[in-house]
């Protein structure tokens, strides 16, 4: 349509830009402080809402009730699983990140974490326990646990 | 006629793109583009025939803030009833179909753009839409990471191999090879594919959609200014949308599976009074991972649960097959434009019903569905269902 296009990329000029997407401060939310204090402690907390639970718990269930906190005290199970070969640029990672969703065994849902898991026993259904950080180390935050291992 | 029964058509489209890169044109320049050729084709003047002007994007991807006051000049809308969607194009098309059954709207534009080629930190905005709290902090580089854990499950769940993953990007690829849009298709066999490394386990880099640059525009009317304006209206006789689990709580997604695209496809055949499958004669289906042209077909119910491998093994969706998929090369063979990759499959099955698909038109098609996903790690979904 346009007749005027330039066709030539030496008459081509580009402006850089920047946004700034890394200066929030994120509030956890009700529950979702409880879960971080949680973990701090060594322990994950879930929601009830009726006789579903959910890992990691928000102040709200899907169903659009409010959730009651429950600490999680079941064996885990891994839900799916993946491992990451390379970024989204096509570069080849130093180390795949291997990645699962592991969700209590009574659990609806659970939640998405690095694994330690040998390639060939990796597999939908195995038993799994988190590893934290020692006590010193963790801040409140979903890092505090270093990764899930066979249990 | 009565507003209810009015039925909506696409009387006219526009599109510019489909490269990798458009280095010599602005988004806005292409969304002017791709509009003066969707108001050249249904021959009408904006200025004074459209009655409003709906516009698909998000301010991430432009790297502008309120990025949808940037959205009318160039789409003919500016001092006219104009608003942003900020999803897929095809949800702007169910917007565009709600304002056309209310009656006080004749003819509405839909117009939707993607320029990746643009966004130099595209890993980085897709980590940036993951939950902040339970999901970015952690170290898994990829974001597109999601896509493996939902094939991965998938696959156990129905029983597909790796191998049927691998043949949906060599039906694809290889389809695209007649399609003028399709900047990434090749031509490769199974061997090929399977012999590659893995990027996101189970997939290699040709089962995963590269990003291209698109600017497409509709113009769809009610049935009495449709059949003024064309001899070839396309009928929009259902369209949904639906959203599983925001990516704040992407952990309650129901993983291998798709529910959003049940419920956008019962809303869209409830509109056109049917149940279960419409018995389409093709579909342009999201394909932007391999297995999720498996898993779309089945969620959609054009195909049994667990039967979309077989079919694709047997040849029964090639653009030959008894039920085509994706003759158009699909996203694996155009790419993702992000807002617009809905809108890039509507295109093509507008194309195909309207017998201007060129090279790869198929043959006898009086209807055919169009089901897109926002993409990881998105869980929102939208069908539509156009027939002649």
């Amino acid at each position: 349509m346009s007749y005027d296009k330039r066709n030539r990329m030496e008459d081509l000029v580009i402006f850089p830009g920047e946004q700034e997407v890394e200066k929030y401060v994120y509030t956890p939310g009700i529950h979702g402080l409880e879960f971080a204090k949680g973990l701090k402690e060594g322990k994950i907390l879930g929601m009830k809402c009726k006789d579903k639970i959910y890992v990691p718990p928000k102040t709200f269930c899907p169903d659009f009730t409010q959730g009651e906190l429950i600490e999680i005290n079941d064996e885990w199970i891994l839900v799916s699983y993946t491992i990451v070969y390379q970024d989204m640029y096509k570069n080849n990672l130093p180390n795949p990140k291997i990645i699962g969703v592991i969700k209590p065994k009574n659990a609806e849902t659970g939640l998405i974490h690095l694994l330690n898991v040998p390639l060939d026993k990796l597999e939908i259904g195995i038993k799994l326990k988190p590893v934290f950080k020692p006590e010193n180390e963790r801040n409140g935050t979903i890092n505090d646990i270093k990764y899930f291992e066979l249990s | 006629m009565g507003v209810l029964m009015s039925r909506v058509a696409i009387v006219g489209v526009g599109w510019y793109g489909f490269k990798p890169t458009t280095i010599d044109v602005s988004f806005q320049d292409m969304m002017f583009e791709s509009s003066a050729r969707a108001y050249a084709n249904a021959k009408i003047d904006p200025r004074y025939d459209v009655d409003a002007f709906v516009d698909c994007q998000e301010d991430m991807w432009e790297g502008i803030a309120i990025s949808d006051e940037f959205a009318p000049e160039p789409i003919g809308g500016a001092l006219r009833p104009t608003f942003t969607v900020a999803g897929d194009g095809l949800e702007g098309i169910a917007h565009a179909y709600m304002l056309i059954k209310t009656g006080h709207f004749n003819v509405v534009s839909v117009e939707s753009h993607g320029k990746p080629s643009e966004i130099k930190t595209l890993q980085d905005i897709y980590r940036f839409a993951l939950d902040p709290l339970h999901v970015r902090p952690l170290d898994y580089v990829n974001p597109l990471f999601y896509a493996g854990l939902d094939a991965v499950a998938y696959m156990k769940r129905t029983g597909a191999k790796r191998e049927h993953l691998a043949m949906v990007a060599v039906k694809n690829k290889n389809n695209g090879l007649s399609n003028e849009r399709a900047s990434f298709s090749t031509r490769i066999d199974l061997d090929y594919v399977l012999s590659s490394s893995y990027s996101i386990y189970p997939m290699t880099n040709y089962e995963i959609a590269p990003f291209s640059d698109a600017s497409i525009t509709f113009v769809l009317a009610n049935e009495d200014y449709a059949k003024k304006l064309t001899e070839n209206p396309v009928w929009i006789e259902g369209i949904g949308y639906s959203t599983e689990t925001g990516t704040g709580a992407t952990e309650w997604h129901e993983w291998g599976k798709m529910k959003s695209f049940r419920s956008a496809a019962l809303m869209a055949y409830k509109m056109a009074n049917l149940n279960g499958n419409p018995q389409v004669d093709f579909a342009e289906i999201e394909d932007r991972f391999s297995f999720m042209e498996l898993l779309a077909l089945e969620e959609t119910m054009l195909v049994k649960e667990g039967e979309a491998h077989k079919m694709l093994e047997k040849g029964d969706l090639n653009r030959d097959g008894f039920l085509p998929v994706n003759p158009s090369g699909g996203s694996l063979s155009m790419g993702v434009q992000l807002e617009a990759t809905g809108l890039s499959r509507l295109l093509e099955a507008y194309l195909q019903l309207t017998g201007k698909a060129g090279n790869h038109q198929l043959k006898n098609v009086r209807r055919g569905l169009v089901a897109s996903w926002r993409g990881v790690p998105t869980y929102t979904s939208m069908v539509a269902l156009l027939s002649v």
